[in-house]
């Protein structure tokens, strides 16, 4: 089959490798007719995630349709159409009971990579490094899931794939994002970064009864995207622009209630800290460029909530504690536990309260995709959302 | 019971106290350290299963290779005894590639449902070991803690750590594969997955991410 490999640094190439095959009792083999480049994809792209190998075949949003199942899976047959979750959970050890899905004990078979980082080990992931499981991505033809009892979501109606392909990540984790901003009803939420996960935190805080929202970036085309869902735009870029004055003044003053990054650790900064954190990652003196998380937290209002989608893979340099703790916040984050969101939002597609497929602005096929990954990391072009197909040629 | 943890293995029966537990008198202790050519590691893990259910499968000693790195086949040799033969990583060059490790032993305490103690009693590994399986507060489960001793010099256990899997990581893992298989009836895996082509760091790296430690099958989990 065909598969978009990470070959090193800022190189992706599309190589034909075996076709994945059933290895354990709970694996199903589901053959893929979308996929698309996450924005958390370029974090490997640029080199920012450690134990990524080359030839590892990246990918981990997608859906299709079963192909083959273990002989341990009883609710997938041949021929389901399934949307598979980018976090693999086991079900049944004490995380997975608890629902906290994406922390689960048995299902990333490098724990003690992770477990030497971090000191313990979450899920394993699909296409996200050996410490994060080592498991072939789904940026290819086929992919093989683990525990596919527990996983993939059946598509019973006649939706297009299109439409809820983003269950397999991005919108569960923007969703993610609004319910740990803690919104109570008319509260005012400020959401960083206007991807695709900032685009489903700002309609998701709207969901959660936010009165308003306020969208922070530099792009036009996505900050228009933000004010077509009802959003109030901010451009960080402009000169005349400061983010917490801009945030006071809409807000009488005390700040936002709720403070979404869905940006992290690749933040951009038009000041001066932007240079500090480019020399000190450059220099490996810190991990991640996190100036979107002091912004938060400096802007957040009194007892306000932080929540964090974006990724941060590491050490963090002048984080602004005493003012976390000076104005008492909350700060909740960490990966999606993408079991709880999915049927409930598959449930909102299906009465059409939304469509996620408005963000999508290039469709391609898998040999167009590493230049595709050069123009998103570069942001040219437009990019809001690549969806893949990888089949067309 | 700190002076029994210091004993040689194959000198006297292992201490009747539970050296593998974690507290004593409401203190907790922390894991022997290493000395005089003696490692010790001890692991523990918190599983959704009866602690009879999980004594009954880490009994089952012919079952071992299911769950234990580099085990190739265990015999029962007698009511308390059995017979191990293991294929290890290291032996990668090609005259010591079907060179096996194999020793006799013995459990010297067992108690259903609770703890099994062993330890190696001829061959050509020296080795004692003691796992307990206690309910954990709250109804969580059993708490399993593993405690194993090996006799080996810090030279060969860096030098398995760099060929294949250093021996106490060995233990940590098989306590993890025991977790997984006893929660969701197999063992993680990617060995045998599709990748593009790996270039010459990524070879190097290979032990790191233990494409070379064969995940042991964990199938055929037996009905307890």
């Amino acid at each position: 089959m065909k598969a978009l490999c990470w070959m090193g640094s800022g190189k992706v190439e599309v190589h034909n490798v075996s076709d994945p095959t059933i290895l354990n009792p709970h694996d199903a083999i589901v053959k893929i007719t979308r996929t698309a480049i996450c924005g958390s994809d370029l974090h490997l792209y640029d080199g920012f995630i450690p134990t990524m190998e080359e030839g590892d075949i990246l990918g981990h949003e997608f859906m299709g349709i079963v192909e083959d199942t273990g002989k341990g899976v009883t609710n997938l047959q041949r021929g389901d159409r399934v949307v598979v979750p980018f976090t693999i959970a086991c079900g049944n050890c004490e995380f997975c009971k608890k629902k906290i899905w994406s922390a689960c004990d048995n299902t990333n078979p490098n724990a003690h990579l992770m477990e030497a980082a971090y000191g313990y080990s979450g899920s394993g992931l699909f296409g996200y490094s050996h410490m994060m499981g080592g498991y072939a991505g789904g940026q290819a033809q086929y992919v093989r899931v683990p525990f596919a009892n527990v996983g993939p979501l059946k598509i019973e109606s006649d939706l297009p794939d299109e439409k809820v392909l983003f269950l397999s990540d991005i919108f569960p984790t923007g969703y993610m994002a609004a319910e740990n901003a803690q919104i109570q009803g008319n509260d005012t939420v400020a959401v960083w970064g206007c991807g695709p996960v900032g685009q489903f935190a700002i309609a998701s805080a709207f969901m959660l009864g936010a009165a308003r929202v306020i969208a922070i970036d530099r792009l036009p085309e996505r900050l228009e995207l933000a004010r077509s869902i009802g959003a109030i735009t901010v451009d960080y870029s402009d000169e005349d622009v400061s983010v917490l004055t801009a945030l006071k003044d809409l807000t009488g003053g005390i700040g936002p209630d709720s403070c979404i990054d869905a940006v992290g650790l690749e933040a951009h900064s038009a000041q001066l800290q932007g240079i500090y954190d480019k020399v000190k990652t450059a220099l490996m003196l810190e991990t991640d460029r996190p100036s979107v998380l002091r912004q938060a937290i400096q802007s957040v209002r009194k007892g306000g909530t932080v929540s964090i989608p974006g990724v941060y893979g590491g050490l963090l340099d002048k984080v602004p504690f005493g003012a976390a703790f000076g104005k008492g916040i909350t700060m909740k984050m960490g990966q999606t536990n993408m079991h709880n969101y999915m049927k409930p939002l598959l449930e909102r597609i299906e009465k059409r309260q939304i469509d996620p497929s408005y963000i999508i602005s290039h469709r391609i096929t898998l040999e167009e995709a590493p230049d595709m990954y050069k123009v998103w990391r570069d942001k040219k072009q437009n990019v809001t959302k690549i969806v893949i197909d990888p089949w067309a040629t | 019971m700190s002076r029994a943890l210091n004993e040689k293995p194959n000198a006297e029966p292992l201490p009747t106290l539970a050296s593998a537990g974690v507290t004593l008198n409401g203190r907790y202790l922390p894991p022997p350290e290493d000395k005089d050519g003696k490692m010790w590691v001890r692991t523990s893990a918190l599983i959704h299963a009866s602690a009879e259910d999980l004594y009954n499968m880490w009994r089952d000693v012919e079952a071992a290779p299911l769950w234990q790195e580099q085990i190739e086949k265990v015999t029962r040799t007698g009511e308390t005894t059995s017979h191990w033969v293991m294929r290890p990583v290291a032996n990668s060059s090609d005259k010591d590639k079907d060179k096996t490790v194999e020793w006799d032993s013995a459990i010297l305490q067992d108690e259903p449902g609770r703890r099994i103690a062993w330890k190696s009693i001829g061959g050509e590994s020296h080795n004692a070991g003691e796992v307990v399986f206690e309910p954990a507060p709250g109804g969580r489960g059993t708490m399993v803690t593993v405690l194993q001793e090996f006799r080996m010099g810090k030279l060969a256990s860096a030098w398995e750590t760099i060929v294949g899997r250093n021996p106490k990581q060995a233990v940590i893992e098989n306590l993890r594969h025991f977790k997984a298989l006893a929660e969701t009836g197999e063992i993680p895996r990617t060995q045998g997955q599709p990748h593009g082509p790996r270039g010459m760091i990524a070879g190097i790296k290979k032990s790191m991410y233990d494409e070379e430690t064969k995940v042991p099958p964990g199938l055929h989990r037996k009905a307890s």
